[in-house]
């Protein structure tokens, strides 16, 4: 990051990526030791994989608004090399406008889902965790990365192009 | 059939003017859906709200996170370089040696590492300044590690062959098995470019330090105990002594702790032979399999004294922050996928195919060309996800093994990372080594190219050399 953060950004940017991490190292310690203790003791953890589809979920949100604050979403940059400098930053400004305008409008859709969950009072089959709270946490998530874009319209920064996925 | 086209087209046009290529497949997918229902907005959206909420609460796709971390974990815990030293002390005195001794050692961190660019990261910083102290010219050091990289995604494990498979419901511990032997091919066929090149020009790649045999085999401690622990195994499973279940638990346990006192290779095959053995032979799935692995590689680098708080906290950080930006993407094809398989798209494409009369081989020649074209200028695992839900039903209805098409797909890709102008290879070589020009690059990696595609026609030829090993799992 070569643009200086507010103190906001650091903090939220921290707090996400340790939450973020910690679940990662559950998550896997949780599927070791599921098959560890099948194997060798016989003993399968109850309902170990519906925490590991919740942890997936928070895992996935969580990170999301790291990534837009990174600028990391795989995004193809041959236009950065037509554009003049100053064009190449409205177009960039543009771009979160509208990538902030899809999160807004996704927020909006996965709320409707977490009422719906919620309103059913939906669990899960073996360990009866509700689910409505975790569904609210992607749309909260989802609303966050809306304003991470929301705020580059603003301040842009560097904007690299990233591309790497494999 | 024009709705899918023109679909495909405005992602493009999207992604052109720089909208994240998730947003682009997401958009297009959600208003292409509503206009096939007469513009009913309210099917987009359900089918929207469902998609997110159901690709994120997937107990199948937690095998994404846990490969990409065992991968970030094994980069950390300095496996590559003593690959490379192995590999070294047996061919670096070869003329090209170093080069091929690259590529060799690519293979093997590909069996543990999922990422080509990963591999092709570690190598840059392990391989090259060895290959410069012998005066390799830089076009065939850097060919060499950009194409040696690839084998991350090829050799398993693999998170372009873990995508496929849940995008095609595929069962990933197949696709994995078949990837082994057109790894070795691949290593083969690489190793030849390299021949190639020096053959041309010997200064490119001069022969390294000849090792005396008890070198050699001294960078391959503990090997031997691993073998006889091998036999010991098949052996006590024959004679029907014990559950080959139960020897496969007991066996990984002696493998895990014999790799804990003996570094170098030995730690790299315990690894894969952990995770893909288990995978292989039925112990666990590739979700779990992902898991131990994880746990395996954490444990390695712990011993190797290579991890420290930071740098775990690191490994974690990138591995979340990837899986978010692949489930992105992921969310995003879903559904454009919703929308194309409600158009006419695939059953006109096989209404064609019949139609004319075309031949399997030629359906998927075809196919790949236009892959390995298109993979010149986008980004490969966009470009799959884009294009799968068009091809795939299409692979099905001729019959075609779709674990063989996972594998030329794999290949494509593979060839796409390392074809100018956009191959990320090429791209994070340039970062790394940034004395090397781009020219030299590009031509660095023509050989290596064109090894690439002789390749990829060999797989497609014949498809029993990706689909032997899986046929034999149970």
């Amino acid at each position: 990051m070569s643009e200086p953060q507010t103190k906001w950004e650091r903090r939220v940017d921290a707090a996400l990526g340790i939450a973020a991490s910690l679940i990662l190292f559950l998550m896997m310690l949780l599927t070791f030791v599921d098959v560890v203790a099948r194997y060798l003791f016989n003993f399968p953890l109850r309902g170990g994989f519906e925490v590991t589809e919740l942890m997936l979920l928070v895992l996935i949100f969580a990170g999301l608004p790291l990534v837009s604050h990174a600028d990391e979403h795989v995004t193809m940059d041959f236009i950065d090399r037509v554009l003049a400098e100053g064009a190449r930053r409205r177009v960039v400004r543009v771009v979160h406008g509208i990538c902030a305008a899809v999160m807004f409008f996704l927020t909006w859709q996965v709320w409707i889902k977490a009422d719906r969950i919620s309103g059913y009072g939906d669990t899960t089959d073996v360990l009866r965790i509700t689910i409505g709270p975790f569904v609210y946490f992607m749309a909260l998530m989802i609303l966050l990365t809306g304003l991470v874009h929301a705020y580059k319209v603003l301040r842009p920064g560097e904007a690299p192009a990233s591309q790497a996925t494999s | 059939m024009i709705e899918a086209v023109l679909g495909l087209l405005a992602i493009l046009v999207l992604a052109f003017v720089r909208i994240p290529i998730a947003l682009s497949m997401g958009i297009v997918g959600i208003i292409g859906y509503a206009y096939m229902r007469d513009w009913t907005w309210g099917a987009a959206f359900a089918t929207a709200q469902t998609k997110i909420y159901e690709t994120g609460r997937n107990y199948a796709l937690s095998v994404v996170p846990l490969f990409i971390l065992m991968g970030n974990l094994v980069t950390r815990a300095g496996m590559s370089q003593e690959l490379f030293r192995a590999a070294y002390a047996f061919i670096g005195h070869l003329r090209g040696g170093l080069a091929m001794a690259t590529i060799v050692a690519c293979g093997g961190f590909g069996a543990i590492c999922g990422s080509s660019i990963a591999t092709a990261a570690t190598f840059a910083k392990v391989a090259y300044p060895s290959m410069k102290q012998y005066g390799y010219s830089d076009a065939l050091a850097t060919g060499a590690i950009a194409s040696g990289g690839t084998l991350g995604i090829l050799i398993p494990p693999s998170t372009i062959m873990v995508i496929y498979g849940i995008m095609t419901n595929t069962n990933i511990g197949k696709l994995f098995a078949a990837g082994i032997l057109p790894g070795i091919l691949a290593v083969v066929l690489l190793c030849l470019a390299v021949q190639f090149v020096t053959w041309r020009d010997p200064k490119a790649g001069p022969p390294g330090r000849r090792m005396p045999w008890r070198e050699r085999f001294a960078t391959l401690d503990g090997v031997a105990w691993f073998v006889a622990l091998g036999i010991a195994i098949i052996a006590v499973v024959q004679f029907g002594w014990v559950a080959g279940d139960d020897a496969a638990v007991v066996g990984a346990l002696v493998v895990f702790a014999l790799s804990l006192f003996y570094k170098g290779v030995t730690s790299v095959i315990a690894l894969f032979t952990l995770v893909m053995g288990g995978i292989y032979g039925g112990v666990f799935t590739a979700t779990e399999g992902a898991g131990v692995g994880a746990v395996g590689a954490l444990v390695f680098a712990l011993a190797r004294r290579a991890l420290d708080w930071r740098s775990l906290y690191a490994a974690l950080l990138e591995s979340a922050r990837t899986t978010s930006m692949l489930f992105l993407i992921l969310i995003g094809a879903l559904m454009f996928a919703e929308f194309v398989n409600i158009t006419t798209m695939p059953k006109d494409l096989i209404a064609f195919i019949t139609r004319w009369q075309v031949s399997p081989v030629m359906v998927v020649a075809a196919i790949m060309v236009i892959y390995v074209l298109l993979g010149t200028a986008m980004e490969e695992l966009s470009m799959i996800l884009l294009t799968v839900p068009v091809f795939f039903p299409l692979i099905v209805h001729l019959g075609l093994d779709p674990i063989w098409f996972g594998v030329l797909i794999v290949v494509v890709v593979e060839i796409g990372l390392i074809s100018p102008p956009v191959g990320m290879n090429l791209f994070v070589l340039k970062t790394l080594l940034p004395q090397v020009s781009t020219t030299t690059v590009f031509r660095g990696v023509l050989p290596f190219f064109t090894a690439d595609c002789v390749r990829l026609a060999l797989l497609i030829a014949f498809p029993i050399l990706s689909l032997w090993l899986p046929g034999m799992m149970r």
